[in-house]
């Protein structure tokens, strides 16, 4: 098997294999929550659920990642903080508007979308990998992180981190041939995506239970969330 | 083995309310930046996320997969009696369940709310504080806590009307709105009895208190207990219901309002009546122009603060009312802290804190954020709509020997009512 047969490989058979496990894991796992059942909330309103789900969302995704001081209780730990929010902002540029990302969507879903020129994406990865370090440096040394962090979190930011850099590696042909590069990324991709329905980094989908429930209760009792 | 009993307790009704925010958690870690306990003592078992690890631990291994296969493997263990004893000094001393974590984490997860599903697990493993437990076991038999029975309540009440030349009616048919109070003011605020009789009076209110429903405060909230919790919320909604009111009123109390308003509902039949608390009625009152307040009343060159109590204000909403009030009676000497609404730092004496005496060294080390705060804006006094706020701030006053007043709401209203 040559470099040509090992990315034909990758990028072919074993990523659709891949975005199986993924999809079907990660359906099952929402299904399981789903069928535990939903209490029917009683209790009556003081304010609008539907404005504190709305305000929950729009603090949630547009102001609260990138201005720590929009919730004064961040002055204490602002880096470890941007680096979060820098981080997922990074993610979201390069796979959805990256134009090699976003080609991949084309030929997944019949349809593409306007792209971002590849110098703001390239420095945008470049903010991902060194957020990414920051947020490896916090753990190592955060108290209450040190308490928290197993196997199962080194493991999730190890697999997180390596398709992120060989990606990186990869527009800038550094180290090895194209086609080296191009099959280590996407043999990370691959193993990424089935890593994701068993890992913690499937919260981006309980993200939207979970805000919408802060936004409830917090709307409900007509306090801004 | 108890442990076993509380994992069931645990996840019981772990419905997908529960599941899904449990599934969102990423460990970051950020809700130990919005803890008191963490940030003044910097123990990191204190994190808000570690305090409901043996919910997530009881949750995996009896729901999921990931779960089971972890225990197999060995890299996650089973919950142990030892866990759960360990676990009671996180859950009981230093937490208030004041939900501040839950405004700070990115994916917004309710933690307050999962931290009370723990206890009620603690609850069930039998492994709540004693003191605390000493205290519910008194309110299951006497009725009260603090020793309000029938006799001593009725005494507290006459003693009240004629100190204060107040009409306190008692049991009174046909009255609109039931007003409970908690028995931290009937024995140590009585002057708070006064003052919110006062304004009811003014006010031309048609109010009773009930000899039944003698007081509000609700220690197996505090415990986590639901079973305890229904019992004392039954007692106030049996002297309701016999007395017909349309409203009841719950007094300067932050958990026993939290417990009325915002659970009853989810856990038993609630009799359809309107249930608020002593501020909203004010914030209607001066609203409406039922009563009326004298203007710049407390400028006297003194300084006021108010302290926003985690039930009231953050988790109750009425943080407003206060700030109308105290805008009114001292426009020019109120100030805020900082942070303050719904950010505020919780005064660390809440969630039955207070009521266990080996938490005593924490409690007032937690208090030192209040200390900062206050003193930032130079109050001379610290107002407060909630008495538990009140007996840790003037518990937390003595010890530190602090020069500031510590006054409630309440009464600051009476005392500037306009004839």
């Amino acid at each position: 098997m040559n470099w040509t047969e090992i990315l034909a490989f990758t990028r072919g058979p074993l990523f659709q294999v891949a975005l199986v496990i993924f999809v079907a894991g990660m359906l099952y796992r929402l299904v399981r929550v789903l069928m535990l059942g939903w209490q029917k909330d009683k209790v009556p309103a003081k304010g609008s659920k539907a404005v504190g789900v709305v305000k929950s969302f729009l603090k949630g995704l547009l102001i609260f990642p990138f201005i720590p001081w929009v919730k004064r209780t961040f002055t204490k730990n602002p880096v470890i903080y941007l680096a979060g929010g820098l981080f997922h902002l990074s993610l979201f540029v390069v796979l959805i508007l990256g134009a090699a990302h976003m080609l991949v969507w084309k030929s997944l879903l019949g349809f593409g979308w306007w792209t971002l020129p590849l110098p703001i994406v390239d420095w945008m990865a470049a903010v991902g990998i060194v957020a990414m370090v920051a947020l490896f440096i916090n753990r190592l040394f955060n108290p209450v992180l040190k308490l928290l962090t197993g196997p199962a979190e080194w493991l999730n930011l190890a697999f997180v981190f390596l398709p992120m850099v060989s990606g990186y590696m990869l527009t800038h042909h550094l180290f090895f041939r194209y086609e080296v590069m191009f099959s280590i990324h996407m043999l990370t991709v691959d193993f990424l995506l089935i890593w994701i329905p068993l890992s913690r980094i499937s919260h981006f989908m309980f993200y939207f239970f979970s805000r919408a429930i802060h936004g409830q209760e917090f709307g409900k009792r007509a306090v801004n969330p | 083995m108890k442990s076993v009993e509380a994992m069931n307790t645990f996840v019981q009704d772990t419905g997908g309310w529960v599941a899904s925010q449990l599934e969102a958690c990423t460990r970051c870690g950020m809700c130990a930046e919005a803890c008191h306990f963490y940030q003044a003592s910097g123990v990191p078992e204190y994190a808000p996320v570690w305090k409901m690890e043996l919910l997530r631990r009881a949750y995996e291994q009896k729901f999921t997969l990931i779960g089971k296969v972890k225990v197999a493997l060995g890299v996650d263990k089973a919950v142990s009696d030892q866990d759960l004893e360990e676990w009671s000094k996180y859950l009981y001393y230093a937490c208030t369940v004041c939900n501040k974590c839950s405004m700070v984490c990115p994916m917004g997860i309710d933690i307050g709310s999962l931290i009370a599903e723990v206890r009620a697990g603690m609850a069930a493993a039998g492994v709540v504080p004693d003191d605390l437990m000493a205290a519910v076991n008194k309110q299951v038999e006497e009725g009260s806590p603090l020793g309000v029975t029938d006799d001593v309540f009725e005494s507290r009440m006459e003693w009240v009307a004629d100190e204060w030349e107040e009409d306190l009616p008692m049991d009174k048919k046909g009255a609109d709105t039931l007003v409970v109070f908690s028995s931290i003011e009937i024995m140590k605020f009585p002057t708070n009895i006064a003052a919110i009789a006062k304004i009811l009076n003014k006010a031309g209110e048609n109010w009773t208190l009930s000899s039944k429903a003698r007081e509000i405060v609700n220690f197996g909230f505090y415990e986590g207990s639901h079973e305890h919790t229904k019992m004392f919320l039954e007692r106030v909604f049996d002297g309701a219901k016999e007395l017909g009111v349309k409203k009841i009123v719950v007094t300067e109390c932050g958990h026993a309002y939290d417990a009325i308003r915002w659970h009853a509902h989810n856990m038993m039949d609630v009799p359809d009546m309107e249930i608020t608390h002593i501020v909203g009625l004010i914030g209607e009152y001066v609203d409406s122009g039922r009563i009326k307040l004298k203007a710049g009343a407390l400028d006297n060159g003194k300084t006021y603060t108010f302290h926003d109590a985690c039930k009231i204000q953050r988790k109750g909403g009425h943080i407003n009312e206060p700030r109308q009030v105290m805008k009114i009676l001292a426009p020019k000497s109120f100030k805020e802290m900082s942070p303050n609404r719904e950010e505020a730092i919780c005064c660390g004496g809440g969630g039955g804190v207070i009521a266990i005496k080996d938490a005593d060294a924490l409690r007032y080390q937690t208090f030192e954020l209040k200390v900062a705060q206050v003193n930032q804006v130079g109050a001379d006094t610290v107002v407060m709509s909630c008495s538990n706020c009140r007996l840790q701030y003037t518990d937390c006053v003595e010890h530190f020997n602090l020069d500031w007043k510590v006054a409630g709401l309440s009464q600051l209203v009476a005392d500037s009512i306009m004839d």
